[in-house]
């Protein structure tokens, strides 16, 4: 199967400033998060990807087809950008019909779908509503429906959760899902990487305009072979468990937290511990209520790559 | 069903093409103008010359009804509806200034608004090329001179042929229809890349209507220094103001105003153009970087 999205060696400058540097990835259907920081290159990326940059270097090929220029390509593409890109004085209903016109639908199909769409976003009380009137969040759904109103394949989501509210963001993480179900490609960029978390386990870092590390967190995780890992046991008996564990000599750290019957081990080799784990439990009774990683996560991940 | 178990399914429907890409553009462009405080009274009043006109094209042939306006020779004079009386609408500095008004309202936040509200992004994340853009907008442009040129132009002979109840006014001047068509042409794509090229310089639309308004004045009042200092008539060729009546004056076949070749006018009106035609390619390029 052919991968949807392949860059190759994709670079772009703006004069000396280096953008994106490098990047040679494939992506396949399902949601992809891209993370990084602010200015990491995720919106040069994003644009590379939407045919409105012209990369200095490499190429982007989508569906097999070179995504610059390509306007029929765009209409298989739905773009929904980071900033407000609204006409303050249009309702929603007048920028969404207007967007699925430029999407070349004939007037009939433009009423259906901009019905669909802002159903989908919960906007159609408030669709004669000039967006003026409309809140943060009204703002980034309306956004949002722009990108889903012409039913395309391809989904970019440039930091769609931001200005949500916590009930508007769970509804937005479940309508990605769904998207995801149906078969369509969905990359949704983020600084915040919680946010990613929920949403998927395929990530992209990236970072100063290069790609730091991209697939499976568990995997990036592993990657990672020298960093210690943390895991956090609450057990019936924390002292007796961290006395036989505080020998084997991939056991950097044994701490006792502030937390009743919680202890914290470091170790080095996460797959030798929880190998040794059951013997050691069964064999000194201990009783384990919880086991958690605590640095397990993309934070933990993402603050070791980028070598804070 | 899972993702995974899914797959992926290229695309292999035909994209319906569209006769005009733009016209969603020119549409939300059109609807956006009349929306802003006082156009539909300054639309209005950019209509009166031409009502002025027209009521004189029935004074015309209505003569002796309004014989005390035979009194006085220039009126006399005014009321010959011949390609003079034309010219003299077309090329006359109200409604010079009248155009300019509008592109005040409906012209400089064509593209300075999409700069301010970063709209760009979405306009070329669709099948819009940078042309069906130009167009969309340069067409709002069109919409609205064309009510006070064209239209007006096409209405004044209609009314004319009505009111004398015969066709001898079109066939002594058969090119007339010509001219009032080419000249309307040439006034709206000179008024689009001048607008256009403004409106992409800033993202405040205030700042781009005192610009549309300065500069046209400016080019006049520069003209009238150096006209004072060195008497030479050629300096008329810095004034937008003059270069577009003289060649409204090539158009329909009058004497200019001033004794220039009428071809000059057109050549730099025509070179206006193309430099804020390279200005708004590059201009709106550059706007698609991520900032």
């Amino acid at each position: 199967m052919n991968p949807v999205i392949q860059t190759d060696k994709l670079s772009k400058w703006y004069g000396n400033v280096l953008g994106l540097s490098d990047v040679s990835i494939k992506i396949e259907t399902g949601i992809t998060g891209l993370l990084g920081p602010n200015g990491a290159g995720k919106s040069t990326f994003m644009k590379l990807m939407t045919g409105q940059l012209k990369p200095s270097i490499g190429k982007v090929l989508i569906q097999g087809e070179r995504a610059r220029n390509n306007y029929t390509l765009f209409s298989r593409m739905g773009y929904c950008p980071e900033y407000d890109v609204f006409y303050d004085e249009l309702t929603g209903w007048q920028f969404i019909t207007g967007m699925l016109k430029l999407n070349h639908f004939s007037s009939p199909d433009v009423e259906k779908n901009a019905r669909k769409a802002m159903e989908i976003v919960e906007l159609m009380q408030d669709k004669d509503r000039v967006i003026r009137s409309y809140s943060r969040g009204m703002r980034q759904r309306l956004k949002f429906a722009q990108a889903i109103a012409h039913e395309p394949e391809i989904l970019l989501l440039d930091e769609p959760l931001n200005g949500l509210d916590p009930l508007g963001r769970r509804k937005l993480i479940q309508l990605i899902k769904t998207y995801r179900d149906e078969g369509k490609l969905i990359i949704v960029s983020s600084h915040v990487l919680p946010e990613i978390e929920v949403l998927t386990n395929k990530i992209v870092l990236i970072h100063q305009g290069k790609i730091f590390a991209q697939g499976d967190i568990h995997y990036i995780r592993d990657l990672i072979e020298n960093h210690p890992h943390m895991i956090s046991i609450i057990c019936s008996n924390r002292r007796k468990l961290a006395s036989k564990f505080i020998k084997e000599e991939y056991v950097l750290k044994v701490e006792f937290g502030k937390v009743k019957n919680r202890v914290t081990i470091e170790t080095n080799d996460r797959d030798k511990f929880f190998s040794s784990l059951p013997s050691v439990l069964r064999k000194n009774d201990i009783e384990v209520e919880e086991i958690t990683s605590p640095d397990d996560n993309l934070q933990a991940v993402f603050d070791y790559i980028i070598g804070k | 069903m899972s993702i995974k178990e899914k797959g992926y399914t290229h695309w292999d429907g035909k994209l319906k093409k569209m006769k005009f890409p733009w016209k969603p553009i020119t549409q939300c462009g059109i609807k956006l103008t009349f929306k802003k405080k006082f156009f539909k009274f300054s639309f209005f009043l950019t209509l009166v010359p031409a009502l002025i006109y027209l009521a004189g094209i029935y004074a015309s042939e209505k003569i002796e009804d309004f014989s005390f306006l035979t009194r006085d020779t220039d009126t006399l004079s005014f009321l010959k509806v011949d390609p003079k009386y034309f010219s003299s609408y077309f090329t006359s500095d109200t409604l010079l200034f009248m155009i300019i008004l509008l592109m005040v309202f409906c012209g400089a936040g064509l593209i300075s608004d999409d700069l301010k509200y970063n709209s760009l992004q979405l306009y070329f994340s669709r099948p819009i090329k940078k042309n069906d853009y130009f167009m969309g907008k340069a067409a709002v442009i069109a919409f609205f001179i064309f009510i006070v040129t064209l239209i007006p132009g096409i209405v004044f002979i209609v009314m004319k042929l009505i009111f004398s109840g015969s066709f001898r006014f079109l066939a002594s001047f058969p090119w007339l229809i010509f001219s009032v068509v080419g000249y309307s042409i040439f006034i709206t794509t000179f008024f689009a890349f001048y607008t256009l090229f403004l409106s992409s310089l800033n993202k405040n639309r205030r700042y781009v209507g005192i610009l549309i308004f300065g500069l046209y004045f400016f080019s006049e009042i520069i003209f009238g220094i150096f006209f004072g200092i060195f008497k030479s008539k050629y300096f008329a060729l810095l004034s937008i103001e003059v270069n577009l009546q003289q060649v409204g004056a090539g158009f329909f076949g009058q004497k200019p105003v001033y004794d220039i070749p009428w071809i000059l006018s057109f050549l730099i009106i025509t070179m206006i153009c193309i430099l804020a035609a390279i200005v708004l390619k590059r201009k709106i390029r550059s706007v698609e970087v991520v900032k």
